[in-house]
């Protein structure tokens, strides 16, 4: 259990990831130590190639970092079996991607409900629970719909009621407006505050400024280190760019 | 719902979107299992067909002939063999116990009949009266050769139905004549209707005469074509087969370490008969069923690749929002089972269906049979087991970073 005086919703300490092919290794993540607090909304932001995304999967435990450690909510995760992190991530950690990752001959309410088909418990209710959480992302009237009927927006629109179905304690969001327009990145930028303010803690990893401004603090990544953490000034008083 | 309810109808509902894919797995798995189920169907019916001739023929049946060679078994008059003479007969009923009644036989085919006009060409047999019991071929109408007959090498005769229609017509041929070879004999009566030998040989098709009259009169001859003879304990037929052996070769003074100048034949002896006969073809059609059960495997394992690596996104979305390794497991393990039970209940049906086709159409005998379906439903999960393993498995260990590469 993590310490008692530190709320910290993720707390990182000195993680290296480093590839390995044909015996020559290619270090990604030279030692990144940072904490996230809970209902904190963070910005890591950086150019492609600094290992922002294995960074993300690192958080979300769909990697291992090569060195160093990693607390979610308190718990260590080193160590944990393949089993128990998938466990956690199904409990803990609502993934949103750039391609946002539907299954395409699905309904966008059974997208939602999948994170659900591998929960420990199957809530009753839960497709009442999957339309509710579409209704919160303003898609009441495409719920079903085919994931491949709906537009980019929409999509990712599915895919965030998808990460927020079974309650998660973190939103870890890799580049969620990459392929949106402008109209649809506004719409999904807002969804994000709106979670936060509702207390949600989300992570966004962006290499768009644009984007990363929504978020109370901004890290910058390059070369694999933290260059950069800074509490965001600007907050509030845009949504456009 | 509990979790592996849940991750089945997943796996149901993953199916339904890929309907073609799931047919044509479904297809290979159902061609094999039609082709084990045929194959199952088709040999059972041979042995069905051996057994009948066993039980038409009744388990007491022993049959001696001449020669040495038991497994061509043909009649004599194709052959020069000649050894067994009616005295055998006579020192088989003397000497040996346990028997119920033994006839001797001569038959010989083609031989020339005429009536009026018509002629055709039939196997004559000449037997005794007991005969009739002993094959059980007794009349249909009229009466049977009788011990009279047999004193007075009388030229009566029994006609069979395929000879009855082909000289007689719709005409009634008892109290008519007949010529065999020219000479004249009265039908006496028709025998009963026996259909078609497990040689595909006709066995209406036959005249019987009194066999003192077929040597007497028609051949000058000897030699019998064969014994027949009933044992009356089937229990015993090992001990009986031996004593008529030592008998028939004390007669025939063979030295000791000499083979037999006969062959004897039991019901065991047609059936394994039988079998020698259709080995070479089941063994042919074993080896074809294992070959499409193969096919029908590699085409499971093939497709399922295929699935795997265009679903690498759908496997890493699953993992990262907490499918564990055993989950994408079972759910690709569920549709290897469905589609194999699938295909299985599909090549069941057509399997039976061709069974009753090829039992219908005689190209060979065929009998429907549960052991078939215990076959294909055991086959089909085999499948579905050995040759789905390996692609859900390779599913599962997807790393779900790997997986979620766009």
């Amino acid at each position: 259990m993590g310490k008692r005086e530190e709320q910290s919703m993720i707390k990182i300490k000195n993680i290296k990831k480093t590839y390995t092919k044909a015996s020559v290794s290619t270090p990604v993540l030279r030692g990144i130590s940072l904490s996230i607090q809970r209902g904190e909304y963070v910005a890591i932001m950086g150019t492609s190639g600094t290992g922002k995304s294995t960074l993300m999967n690192i958080l979300g435990c769909l990697d291992k970092p090569t060195n160093g450690q990693l607390e979610l909510d308190g718990v260590n995760v080193h160590g944990l079996d393949d089993d128990a992190l998938s466990a956690l991530r199904n409990k803990k950690i609502g993934f949103v991607f750039q391609q946002f990752f539907l299954l395409e001959r699905t309904t966008a309410l059974d997208n939602v409900l999948l994170p659900l088909i591998y929960a420990e418990k199957y809530p009753v209710d839960a497709v009442k629970r999957a339309k509710k959480t579409l209704v919160s992302v303003g898609l009441e009237d495409r719920m079903e719909y085919l994931a491949s009927e709906l537009s980019g927006g929409e999509q990712q629109r599915v895919a965030i009621a998808r990460a927020l179905i079974n309650d998660p304690d973190v939103i870890l969001a890799d580049e969620p407006t990459g392929n949106l327009d402008s109209k649809s990145t506004n719409e999904v930028l807002e969804i994000f505050s709106r979670l936060n303010q509702e207390g949600r803690t989300i992570v966004v990893v962006t290499h768009d400024r644009a984007v990363a401004e929504h978020a109370q603090r901004i890290l910058e990544l390059k070369d694999g280190q933290i260059i950069n953490s800074v509490a965001n000034s600007k907050l509030k008083n845009s949504s456009d760019h | 719902m509990t979790r592996i309810v849940r991750i089945t109808r997943e796996s149901v509902r993953m199916m339904a979107g890929n309907r073609l894919r799931v047919f044509i797995m479904m297809l290979g798995v159902a061609v094999g299992v039609a082709s084990l189920t045929m194959m199952i169907c088709v040999s059972k019916g041979a042995y069905k067909e051996v057994m009948d001739i066993v039980n038409r023929q009744g388990p007491a049946l022993l049959q001696v002939r001449p020669g040495t060679d038991r497994h061509t078994g043909l009649p004599s008059g194709s052959r020069a063999v000649v050894s067994l003479v009616e005295e055998d007969v006579n020192a088989i009923l003397q000497h040996v116990g346990n028997i119920h009644a033994a006839a001797p036989v001569k038959d010989r085919k083609g031989i020339e009949v005429k009536h009026g006009d018509k002629f055709t060409l039939t196997r004559i047999f000449g037997i005794i009266p007991e005969w009739s019991e002993i094959r059980d071929f007794g009349p249909s109408k009229g009466e049977f050769i009788s011990e009279e007959d047999i004193s007075f090498a009388a030229r009566v005769c029994l006609i069979g139905q395929t000879v009855k229609k082909n000289l007689f017509g719709d005409t009634e041929p008892i109290g008519q004549t007949i010529r065999i070879k020219d000479v004249p004999f009265t039908v006496k009566g028709e025998l009963k209707q026996k259909g078609v030998s497990s040689a595909g040989r006709d066995r209406d098709d036959r005249i019987v005469i009194p066999i003192t009259t077929y040597f007497k009169r028609l051949f000058k001859d000897i030699h019998l074509s064969q014994i027949v003879i009933t044992v009356e304990d089937t229990s015993n037929m090992d001990k009986t087969v031996e004593d008529v052996r030592a008998v028939i070769r004390e007669r025939h003074k063979i030295a000791v370490g000499e083979p037999d100048d006969f062959a004897m034949r039991t019901p065991q002896d047609l059936i394994d008969l039988a079998y020698a006969a259709s080995r070479s073809l089941i063994n042919l059609l074993t080896g074809i069923v294992g070959v499409s059960l193969l096919v029908a495997g590699i085409v499971i394992t093939n497709i399922m690749l295929a699935s795997v690596s265009a679903r690498r996104n759908e496997i890493g979305i699953r993992r990262a929002i907490g499918a564990r390794k055993n989950d994408i497991l079972s759910q690709f393990m569920m549709e290897c089972i469905f589609i194999s039970l699938m295909g299985g209940i599909l090549g069941t049906i057509l399997g039976f269906g061709g069974s009753i086709i090829i039992s219908s159409l005689k190209v060979a005998a065929s009998k429907v049979t549960p052991t078939a379906l215990l076959a294909s439903i055991v086959s089909c999960s085999l499948i579905a087991v050995v040759f789905g393993i390996f692609p859900a498995k390779k599913a599962a260990n997807q790393s779900p970073t790997n997986a979620l590469r766009a």
